[in-house]
């Protein structure tokens, strides 16, 4: 029915668990996003959250580096680990956080600033380099990794805002990528690509599977089983079934996951 | 006929128009309104346009023409005898205008009949203390010519006014008519409609531009006068100020260059003290603040706009000038002579233009999309990197076009200068020291018994152009800032 995982493959030690979560509840004022949600991510691997919209994909994806703090309405419960650190204890930085814990967000967002300044925003900030060579080395190599140097190397210090919708996403992959995060964090971060550009991000995601820990919410269950080894399905809120992207899209144990990856629900 | 009735009436005809031709329409299609090119309203509203806009336009022409001729007329028939010595046909028509009006309430008031204030053989003295008793103000005895121009006054206006009311009613109802006979299920209501709204909106946006060109042109035609009387080169490059207050003669001189000094130093020290104010402001209201302070802090400071600037003035002069002289006075550093001083108009000025810098820039922060702040906060940035490195730059177009709208507010502003900065133009450096504006300079020139054709007062038109161009310059500028930040962020 689907392509087997063909870019991913599936052995991956299970004992490098990277973030866990357990017993999550998401409020946003009166409404329960989040309820009872329990999940193991893995180091070096990509982990897909799919389901119907509004299901609160986004919403456990925030939680991972907080940025449900900038939404006051929204309470978080429940335990979320990341290297057995607990990420809502009141002595960690959630500005610290989120430099170990990337996000790429639905709709490219560059700074309006040069390309330059796009990606070296992060390791500004972070004091990761000590001199402008070794900035240029950083913007050079991330934007190498975005797969976007050869396109960006000779304008360099025009506005990111001036590059096309595939560009940019990747422009802000880069500047993801720039700050040295552990953890990557992408929102849809193709719903707003060409099928080209979806293609050359969906390779990127692979590769970046080398060094961080990926998690990405997708639409496309098709995009879902070639990039990731991991597959979470969410349903109003629940998390419904967690398990091997192959096991998931070829036998799911969950009647919704199945009438939901067949088209039944969504 | 009161004018109010002739509109009431015009109105009256309209709602009839719009009744009759809705139904009009609707009858022809046997009540089916699918039928129609439009719905059945743009029919009635046809009709009732079509009554109203002619009609009220003959009026508005009709009501700006003939005081023009009635007054023409008259006064070119007021014998040349009638004007005493030392008096002008423009006195004795005020003088007859005034006899009209006294007729005029006299009748209303019944102390005189209408036959008695037509009749151009009433005994003078008698009509002058009937006047007098109505509580009307003569100014003398009424004498023959005033009293037959005024009676002739009066006639030319009620018979004007009669034409008037039966012209625009007619006009109205053949509107009414015309367009009534237009009103088939085919004609195209709602198109012509359409085009009467635009027309309307295009007629007040010309009312805005034609008054703009309309100062403009005065104040050439006044300037150029003035460079007739006075050199323009003396008056550019100047450097003293001192116009002559009794002789007309030649001993001003009228150097622009202290006062466009003064007004630049009093407009810096109020941005100095107004951007970053203000600025922080805006920051904090709308980056850091809970919805709950700044649903009444914003209110607050936007209070502050509309204090009327002649409060601000008292402020300068009873409570800023006086405090900066405790410190700066001779008691203090002995920096400053007089409490005012370019100081204090400065930075009340300045507290004037905190609302317009906040309010403004507030909005402009605002529309920085969430997403520029979720991706800054997204790579680990705290709050103040991510205004500073990202918020700041996507508004700052925005903010440089605020900055340089207080600018011409600042370069504007007469009340606080007048109270806060004293009257003596000088080229000094010193902030202490009285200085004053081209703005407060033009209201002096021109208040007092001015004699229109001296240089002393023209000078204010060309004060006033000046001022003109360099506020023009500096908009032109900001709107230049804007639109090539725009190309490079959007
Ligand atoms: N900022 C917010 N304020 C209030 N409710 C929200 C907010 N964001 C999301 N929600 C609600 O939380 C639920 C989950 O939303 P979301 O996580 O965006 O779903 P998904 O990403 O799976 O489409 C939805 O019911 C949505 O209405
Ligand atoms: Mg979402």
């Amino acid at each position: 029915m689907y392509d087997a995982p063909n870019l991913a493959e599936s052995q991956v030690t299970q004992d490098n668990i990277k973030i866990s979560a357990r017993n999550v509840q998401v409020f946003y004022a009166d409404t329960h996003a989040i309820k009872d949600v329990d999940v193991d991510i893995l180091d070096k691997t990509v982990t897909a959250f799919i389901g119907p919209s509004g299901c609160g994909k986004s919403t456990f994806l925030r939680c991972i580096n907080r940025m449900n703090d900038t939404i006051d309405i929204c309470k978080v419960q429940g335990d979320i680990m990341l290297d057995g650190q607990d990420i809502y204890d009141k002595r960690v930085d959630p500005v610290q956080l989120r430099a170990k814990v990337g996000m790429v967000f639905q709709k490219p967002n560059p700074f309006p600033k040069s390309i330059y300044d796009n990606v070296a925003y992060g390791p500004r900030i972070h004091g990761l380099a000590r001199t402008k060579a070794d900035l240029d080395e950083i913007v050079e190599k991330s934007l190498r990794r975005a797969a976007l140097w050869n396109e960006a190397k000779d304008r360099l210090d025009q506005p990111g805002t001036g590059l096309s919708g595939g560009q940019q996403q990747r422009l802000c992959i880069a500047r993801a990528v720039a700050t040295a995060p552990e953890v990557l964090l992408m929102d849809e971060p193709c719903s707003a690509l060409d099928p080209i550009a979806t293609a050359q991000v969906e390779e990127l995601i692979d590769e970046l599977r080398q060094e961080f820990s990926v998690v990405i919410v997708t639409h496309s269950m098709q995009q879902a089983a070639r990039v990731s080894q991991k597959t979470a399905f969410f349903h109003l809120g629940h998390l419904v079934e967690y398990g091997e992207t192959g096991q998931i899209f070829t036998n799911p144990e969950d009647e919704r996951t199945e009438s939901y990856i067949t088209g039944r629900i969504g | 006929m009161p004018l109010i009735w002739l509109i009431v009436i015009v109105l009256a005809i309209a709602v009839a128009g719009y009744v009759l031709g809705r139904s009009r329409v609707m009858a022809a299609t046997g009540g089916d309104s699918r039928k129609l090119h439009s719905l059945p309203s743009y029919y009635g509203y046809n009709v009732a346009l079509k009554v109203v806009l002619p009609s009220f336009f003959l009026l508005l022409v009709w009501l700006l023409v003939q005081p023009v001729i009635v007054n023409g007329t008259v006064a070119a028939d007021i014998p040349q005898s009638a004007i005493p010595e030392g008096s002008s046909r423009d006195l004795i028509m005020s003088e007859v205008r005034r006899t009209a009006e006294g007729l005029d309430n006299a009748v209303a008031q019944g102390i005189m009949t209408e036959d008695f204030a037509t009749n151009a053989r009433s005994d003078l003295n008698d009509v002058t203390q009937r006047l007098k008793d109505a509580g009307q103000i003569v100014t003398a005895q009424v004498t023959q010519p005033i009293l037959q121009a005024a009676q002739r006054y009066r006639i030319m206006n009620d018979t004007g006014n009669l034409i008037l009311s039966l012209l625009v009613i007619l006009v109205a109802a053949a509107g009414a008519a015309w367009s009534l006979r237009e009103m088939r299920p085919e004609f195209r209501a709602r198109n012509v409609v359409e085009r009467v709204v635009k027309g309307v909106l295009v007629a007040a946006a010309s009312v805005a531009i034609l008054t703009t060109l309309g100062i403009v042109l005065s104040l050439v035609f006044n300037t150029i006068e003035f460079f007739r009387l006075y050199p323009a080169g003396d008056f550019f490059f100047g450097t003293a100020w001192s116009p002559s207050f009794t002789g007309r003669g030649g001993s001003s001189e009228l150097g622009v260059l202290p006062l466009l000094w003064g007004t630049f130093y009093i407009s810096i020290v109020a941005l100095l003290v107004a951007v970053p104010v203000g600025l922080f402001a805006a920051i904090y209201l709308s980056e850091y603040a809970s919805p709950r302070v700044r649903s009444f802090a914003k209110p607050m400071l936007e209070v502050l706009a509309g204090i009327p600037t002649i409060v601000y003035g008292l402020f300068a002069l009873l409570t800023v000038g006086p405090l900066l002289v405790a410190v700066f006075g001779k008691d203090g550093l002995g920096w400053m002579q007089a409490g005012t001083a370019v100081m204090t108009a400065g930075l009340v000025m300045g507290v004037m233009l905190i609302p317009f810098v906040s309010s403004l820039s507030d909005d402009i922060i605002n529309a920085v999309p969430q997403a520029m702040r979720d991706g800054s906060y997204g790579l680990g940035a705290t709050k103040s990197e991510t205004i500073r490195q990202v918020v700041l730059p996507a508004a700052l177009p925005g903010i440089v076009g605020a900055i340089l709208l207080a600018a011409s507010r600042a370069i504007g502003e007469t009340m606080i200068v007048v109270l806060g900065a004293g009257a003596a133009a000088r080229l000094s450096l010193n902030p202490f020291e009285a200085m004053t504006t081209v703005t407060a300079k033009i209201v002096s020139q021109l208040t007092g018994d001015a004699d229109f054709a001296s240089p002393e007062a023209l000078v204010a038109f060309a004060l006033g152009m000046t001022l003109f161009v360099i506020t023009l310059g500096l908009n032109i500028f900001a709107l230049y800032i804007v639109r090539k930040y725009r190309e490079q962020y959007e």
